[in-house]
C-alpha cells in the first residue's frame, strides 16, 4: 500500500507543486490522476519514487518512507516501481532488447552490466515483458526505428522487465494519436488486471480518465480536490477539479478499436 | 554613437596598440623575404633519396601517436563522464576534475614533452607521455561537453528504474556519446602525428627528432620531404577517418 502523509513538494523557486495531500492507494488498484498541467501530477507521481523529493511529510510503500531512504536503499524502493513517461525516455540508438534490459540493472551485477554480459535469465524476463506488450519481434531492432506507439510498448516492457509491485505512467499517451492512446491505455490496463500491479496513470482526456480509471483523483494548484470513483466523476466534477468549463480539448473521444 | 560602432573602434584601437610592444612593420614582412627564397627553393625540392632514412622514425611516430591516444582516450572516458555536470556524481569531485582538466589543457604539448624529457630522457617514451597529457586534455574537454548535451529522458528512466549510478551512466548515457567518443579518439590520433613533428625538437622521439636535426644540418631538401610526408600521412589519416566516422553514424 501506498500512503501519502501530509505530503508536501515546494520548488527551488518557491513554486508549491504539492500541498499536504493525504491519500492512501492500496494493492492492485488501477488509479487516475487528473487535472490542469502544473497542478502537481507530475509531481505527485515522482513522488512515489522519490525522483521529487518531499519537503515536508511523508510517502511510505508498505510501511516504509520513500523521504528517509538514500542511497542502496532508495534504489531498492525503486526496483520494485516501474516509470513510463511520456516521452518514452528510450535510449534511441540502441536495440529494443537493450532498453528494456534497463529495467533489469537492479538485479544485475555491476560488473555484466558495464560490459553489457546479461544473465541469459535476465534477458528472457526482458524477452516475456516484450512478448507481453506484442512486439517480441521486433527485439533486435533499434528503438529510433520504431513508431510511438511501438516505443511506448517499449518504454512498458522496460518498467515490465523489473518485475516491479507498482507502475508509474505520466501522461503515457500524450504524445499519441487516439487509437494509439487506447491500445496503450488497455496494454496498462491489461497488466494491471492480470498481474494486480498497482497502476498510477496522470491523464489528460477526462474520457480516458472515466473509461480506464478504477478510482480518479482530481489536483488543483497541487491540492487533492476529488478522491472517487470513476462512475461517480461526472461532468461536474471535472468542471470542479479544472475550475473552469470543459472545452473540447479536454477530452480524447475516438472510440477504443474493437 | 550606437554601441556596437563604439565596440568596432575600440577593437580597432586595441588591436593597432598591440604593435607598438614588438615593433611591428608589415613592410619587413615582404622585405626580408629574399633571404628565405632560397631556404624555400630548398624546401621545395625534395631530396628523394633521403626517404629510406625517414622510415624508422616515421614509424615510430605513427607507434607514438597510436599508443599516446589508446592511453589518453581511455583515461578521458571516465573523467569526462566525472567532469560533466549531467553524469558527475558529486559536486566535489565533478568541481576537482574540471578544474585538473583545465590545467591539464592549459599546459602546450610542446611544454609537457621538455618536461617530460628533462626528467626521463630523450626518446620516444617522453614523447609518449607528453602526448597521452595533450589527449586526455583534448578528448575528455570534447567528452564532457557532448555528455552534457545527450538526452536526460533514459537518464531519468534508468535512475527510476533502481540502477547503480555507474550502470546509468553506461546504458542511459555511454550509447548516445559513443559515435563521438570514437570520432574524438580518432581525431586525437591526427592531432598526435602533427603534434610528434614539433615535439620532436626537444628530443621526444619520432620524425620530429630527424626534422629537428635536418634542419640543424640546414638540409632543406631533407626537410622539405619529411614536410611532405607528414603532409600526406595526415591526409591518409583523415580518409580513413573519415570513412570510419560515416560508418559509424
Amino acid at each position: 500500500m501506498i500512503r501519502f502523509e501530509n505530503a508536501s513538494v515546494v520548488y527551488p523557486g518557491g513554486v508549491e507543486a504539492l500541498k499536504d495531500v493525504t491519500l492512501e492507494i492500496p494493492d492492485g488498484q488501477m488509479m487516475v490522476i487528473v487535472g490542469l498541467s502544473g497542478a502537481g501530477k507530475s509531481t505527485l507521481i515522482r513522488a512515489i519514487n522519490g525522483l521529487v523529493p518531499l519537503t515536508s511529510g511523508d510517502v511510505t510503500i508498505d510501511g516504509r518512507s520513500v523521504r528517509r531512504a538514500k542511497g542502496r536503499e532508495l534504489r531498492e524502493i525503486r526496483s520494485r516501481i516501474g516509470m513510463i513517461f511520456q516521452t518514452f525516455n528510450l535510449v534511441k540508438r540502441t536495440t529494443v532488447l537493450n532498453n528494456v534490459l534497463m529495467g533489469r540493472l537492479h538485479a544485475t551485477p555491476t560488473w555484466r552490466s558495464l560490459i553489457g554480459r546479461y544473465r541469459a535469465a535476465d534477458v528472457e524476463i526482458a524477452m516475456q515483458a516484450l512478448e507481453r506488450v506484442g512486439i517480441v519481434d521486433k527485439a533486435y531492432v533499434r528503438a529510433s526505428d520504431l513508431s510511438g506507439g511501438q516505443q511506448q510498448r517499449v518504454g512498458i516492457a522496460r518498467a515490465l522487465a523489473q518485475e516491479p509491485k507498482i507502475l508509474l505512467a505520466d501522461e503515457p499517451v500524450a504524445s499519441l494519436d487516439p487509437p494509439t492512446s487506447h491500445v496503450v491505455m488497455r496494454d496498462l490496463q491489461r497488466i494491471n488486471r492480470e498481474l494486480g500491479i498497482t497502476t498510477i496513470v496522470n491523464l489528460h482526456f477526462l474520457d480516458l480518465a472515466k473509461v480506464y480509471g478504477e478510482r480518479i483523483i482530481g489536483l488543483r494548484g497541487g491540492e487533492l480536490v476529488y478522491d472517487g470513483t470513476a462512475r461517480d466523476a461526472d461532468e461536474n466534477v471535472f468542471r470542479d477539479i479544472y475550475g473552469r468549463s470543459l472545452t473540447a480539448d479536454d477530452v480524447l473521444e475516438a472510440v477504443p478499436a474493437a | 554613437m550606437p554601441a556596437g560602432l563604439l565596440g568596432a573602434l575600440l577593437l580597432t584601437l586595441w588591436a593597432a596598440s598591440s604593435q607598438f610592444g614588438i615593433d611591428f612593420d608589415p613592410v619587413r614582412l615582404f622585405a626580408d623575404l629574399g633571404r628565405g627564397r632560397e631556404i624555400l627553393a630548398e624546401v621545395f625540392q625534395p631530396h628523394f633519396a633521403f626517404f629510406g632514412r625517414t622510415v624508422e622514425p616515421m614509424l615510430e611516430t605513427i607507434q607514438m601517436a597510436i599508443i599516446a591516444a589508446t592511453i589518453g582516450c581511455a583515461i578521458a572516458l571516465p573523467a569526462a563522464f566525472v567532469a560533466s555536470r549531467v553524469t558527475a556524481p558529486g559536486r566535489i569531485s565533478f568541481a576537482l576534475s574540471r578544474g585538473l582538466l583545465s590545467v591539464i589543457r592549459s599546459l602546450p604539448d610542446l611544454l609537457y614533452a621538455l618536461v617530460f624529457v628533462t626528467a626521463l630522457s630523450v626518446g620516444p617514451l617522453a614523447g609518449i607521455l607528453a602526448l597521452i597529457f595533450f589527449n586526455i586534455g583534448v578528448a575528455a574537454k570534447l567528452l564532457s561537453e557532448t555528455v552534457d548535451a545527450v538526452d536526460r529522458g533514459p537518464l531519468e528512466a534508468a535512475n527510476a528504474s533502481g540502477a547503480a549510478h555507474v550502470e546509468v551512466v553506461r546504458t542511459a548515457v555511454l550509447p548516445q556519446v559513443l559515435p563521438n567518443y570514437v570520432a574524438y579518439s580518432l581525431y586525437v590520433f591526427e592531432l598526435n602525428i602533427r603534434a610528434s613533428a614539433v615535439i620532436g625538437i626537444t628530443g621526444a622521439g619520432g620524425i620530429g627528432n630527424t626534422l629537428n636535426a635536418q634542419m640543424g644540418f640546414f638540409n632543406y631538401e631533407n626537410v622539405g620531404l619529411i614536410v611532405l610526408e607528414i603532409f600526406f600521412l595526415v591526409l591518409a589519416i583523415e580518409l580513413v577517418s573519415i570513412a570510419l566516422r560515416r560508418r559509424l553514424t
